[in-house]
């Protein structure tokens, strides 16, 4: 029992990193970015390409996909996103098209990739890391699950107690509860929206890095199926709520790895996102989210 | 300013009939250069189509067998096999891995009269939706990979990948013969190749020769993460692990299980062919898998085939490369059996061809109606390549 609970914690530590750069660009600068799960795999793929030519360990491998991430989504913002909310009417439309223009944005790195590797999985084999496994009180893990777990616990907690105590969070939370009265408050809402997508970004990357160094190998499609459990995990905690991903992203981790314990493998998805709509038929505004459709 | 309903729908009508006019005249053009494809004989240019993926999720099994089928016209057009000056040229276009995108292509396909057989798309479900299309057209059509049921329909339909079903029993006798008796089995069961395997003819082969299924572990396509199921597995610490899994999947399936600590014997599938365990490292090192064709094979034909394959190419052949090739010439073996490259002559060709059986760089090829059966090889990958353990012209 407490090894399924380990394993729980260690692939809701995934799902928290992978989740939180698309839940802070959501519920504060309002971009529900669907090229997430593509900045998460290029990310990754542009840490395989180098560690094919130098043989990097484990945390420049982490630091190249972070770096990849966080470029590739200030990208994103400077040249799809920025425009597209410049020549927005209004704010729905806006969010309409984002959310199309992310899906646009996506096929870009997902067609390299797939050029590249013919959609055959890929790695850091290059890299010097080997995972080592050891046992504590009778739990099995690896030093791969450690560091998964203490950066997604880490990260999480930090980013939710930075959203709620700092200057900067508390401007991004005021451009997500009313942006027009946040910019008369003094609040640049540009530079906070390219610093919040470089944030979101850097966090895929991470995640894409971590998960490749967990998993041993990811294909190009990978970020997708990652994609819907996180706008899966957003929903559950409640839009606007960091602490509602943290608990989301567990609850989710914890349901898949109880139907897999359970030997029903293929009810995993049947039975989390069941539980999910279970959920948001009692708490239409997920379990932590405001009742009034408002970002924090 | 408003224009009346009948002018509107005569612009309409007039509109279509120049669309009409000018496809019928672009075919025409077409025709012209490259012969119709229902006339009886064999003409200088004989076109083919390869509608596959070169894109998308398994762009590997399109550009595989796109690669060996060039490499079989070159070599079929080079000695002259169907005549003095006579050519096969193909045009690759890509479905990337979209059903839509493999049906209109089909559609357009098989309108064009100049077309004389179609290479089809190599994921099962794109076959089994433009399967009914080409008997419609008439048009004769051989797929590499596609093993869904629903492909190898009518009489136009062909497939030069034998199930990977019709071959494991290698993997069953290989396990029985090691008296590796224990044995849990970890498949995809959203995948209709393993699913079949892991519910229905692997727990048959095992019965057969007295092995014993453990744990039956079923996932899903979507599954990333296998830290639980493995673990479950490395507790009950079986003989031998029968894994059928896609090739990400593998790759982490079997880290993760050696993670787990399992030493034990991992039996894959010819997924792993094709170097996809090299991300596993030395993780992936002595697993054992059935395959249809491995460079390791050591006939002539398949000698040959990997040495020519690797100048054209730079790099070694993958089993569907191998597939493509061995389809491409059963193609020309039954343009010159039927004495003719129309689309009927073909398509009697194919079956001629198909009752009577051919050598191929996959091995003694055999037919049940229009579907190819192989002996299959049982290899090892060691690492940085494929070992024969046993079949073949070892």
């Amino acid at each position: 029992m407490a090894q399924h609970i380990l394993n729980a914690v260690a692939l809701g530590s995934v799902y928290l990193v992978f989740a939180l750069g698309m839940a802070l660009a959501w519920s504060t600068i309002g971009i529900l970015n669907f090229a997430h799960g593509a900045t998460f795999m290029f990310s990754a793929f542009t840490a395989h390409v180098v560690t094919q030519h130098v043989a990097l360990p484990m945390p420049a491998v982490v630091l190249v996909a972070v770096a990849a991430g966080a470029l590739i989504a200030t990208l994103t913002q400077v040249l799809a996103f920025g425009p597209i909310m410049r020549r927005a009417t209004d704010h729905r439309s806006a969010e309409l098209r984002i959310l199309i223009g992310g899906i646009g944005v996506a096929a870009i790195p997902l067609a390299i990739a797939e050029r590249v590797t013919a959609s055959a999985p890929f790695g850091f084999r290059g890299s010097t890391y080997q995972a080592q496994v050891f046992e504590i009180a009778g739990l099995r893990m690896t030093t791969t699950v450690l560091v998964i777990v203490v950066a997604g616990i880490g990260i999480g907690v930090g980013v939710w107690r930075w959203l709620a105590t700092s200057r900067q969070g508390l401007a991004l939370r005021a451009i997500g509860v009313d942006s027009e009265t946040a910019s008369l408050m003094g609040v640049d809402r540009s530079t906070l929206a390219l610093g919040t997508m470089a944030t979101a970004g850097a966090l895929a990357g991470l995640a894409g890095a971590l998960l490749t160094f967990q998993l041993g190998a990811i294909a190009p499609a990978s970020g997708d199926q990652l994609l819907i459990k996180a706008f899966a995990i957003v929903v559950l905690g409640g839009l606007g709520s960091m602490g509602g991903v943290i608990v989301g992203a567990f609850v989710l981790a914890g349901a898949e790895t109880f139907v897999l314990a359970m030997n029903q493998g293929t009810w995993v998805d049947a039975v989390s996102f069941g539980l999910i709509f279970a959920v948001l038929l009692l708490r239409p505004q997920g379990l932590f989210g405001r009742k009034e459709v408002r970002r924090t | 300013m408003r224009v009346p309903h009948r002018w509107r729908r005569l612009r309409r009508a007039t509109a279509c009939a120049l669309v009409a006019v000018a496809a019928v005249s672009m075919s025409g053009c077409d025709a012209a250069q490259g012969g119709i494809a229902t006339e009886e004989g064999i003409p200088k240019e004989i076109k083919l189509l390869g509608v596959r993926d070169q894109t998308g999720p398994v762009a590997y099994a399109g550009i595989g067998g796109a690669r060996g089928g060039k490499l079989a016209i070159a070599e079929i057009n080079r000695s002259g096999f169907l005549g003095d000056g006579v050519k096969l040229t193909i045009k690759e276009i890509d479905t990337a891995g979209s059903i839509e995108t493999a049906s209109a292509e089909m559609a357009q396909a098989t309108a064009d009269r100049t077309v004389h057989a179609i290479m089809g798309p190599t994921q099962g479900q794109q076959a089994a939706t433009v399967a009914p299309m080409v008997e419609r057209a008439q048009v004769p059509t051989i797929f590499t990979q596609a093993g869904s049921d629903g492909v190898v329909i009518n009489d136009y339909t062909f497939r030069a990948t034998a199930p990977m079903a019709s071959y494991y029993n290698l993997a069953t006798e290989y396990l029985a013969d090691k008296g590796l008796g224990d044995v849990s089995v970890l498949y995809n069961a959203t995948y209709p190749t393993f699913a079949e395997i892991g519910e229905g003819s692997f727990p048959k082969q095992a019965d057969r020769h007295g092995l014993d299924i453990v744990s039956s572990t079923p996932v899903q396509s979507t599954t990333q993460d296998f830290t639980t199921p493995v673990r479950s597995i490395a507790g009950e610490d079986p003989d031998a692990v029968v894994m059928l899994l896609t090739e990400p999947q593998s790759v982490t399936a079997l880290t993760q299980l050696r993670q787990a600590g399992y030493d034990g014997q991992v039996m894959g599938t010819s997924v792993q062919g094709g170097g996809n365990l090299k991300e596993a490292g030395k993780h992936g090192e002595g697993v054992i898998y059935p395959t249809d064709f491995s460079p390791a094979l050591t006939g002539e034909k398949a000698r040959d085939f990997v040495a020519a394959f690797q100048q054209r190419f730079g790099r070694k052949p993958d089993v569907y490369a191998a597939e493509g090739y061995d389809g491409m010439w059963w193609l020309a073996r039954a343009i010159k059996a039927s004495g003719s490259a129309s689309r009927e002559g073909i398509k009697r060709g194919l079956q001629q061809v198909a009752k009577e059986g051919f050598d191929g760089v996959m091995g003694e090829l055999t037919f049940e109606g229009n579907d190819m059966r192989v002996p299959g090889v049982l290899v090892r990958w060691n690492g940085t390549s494929e070992e024969l353990v046993s079949g073949g012209a070892s």
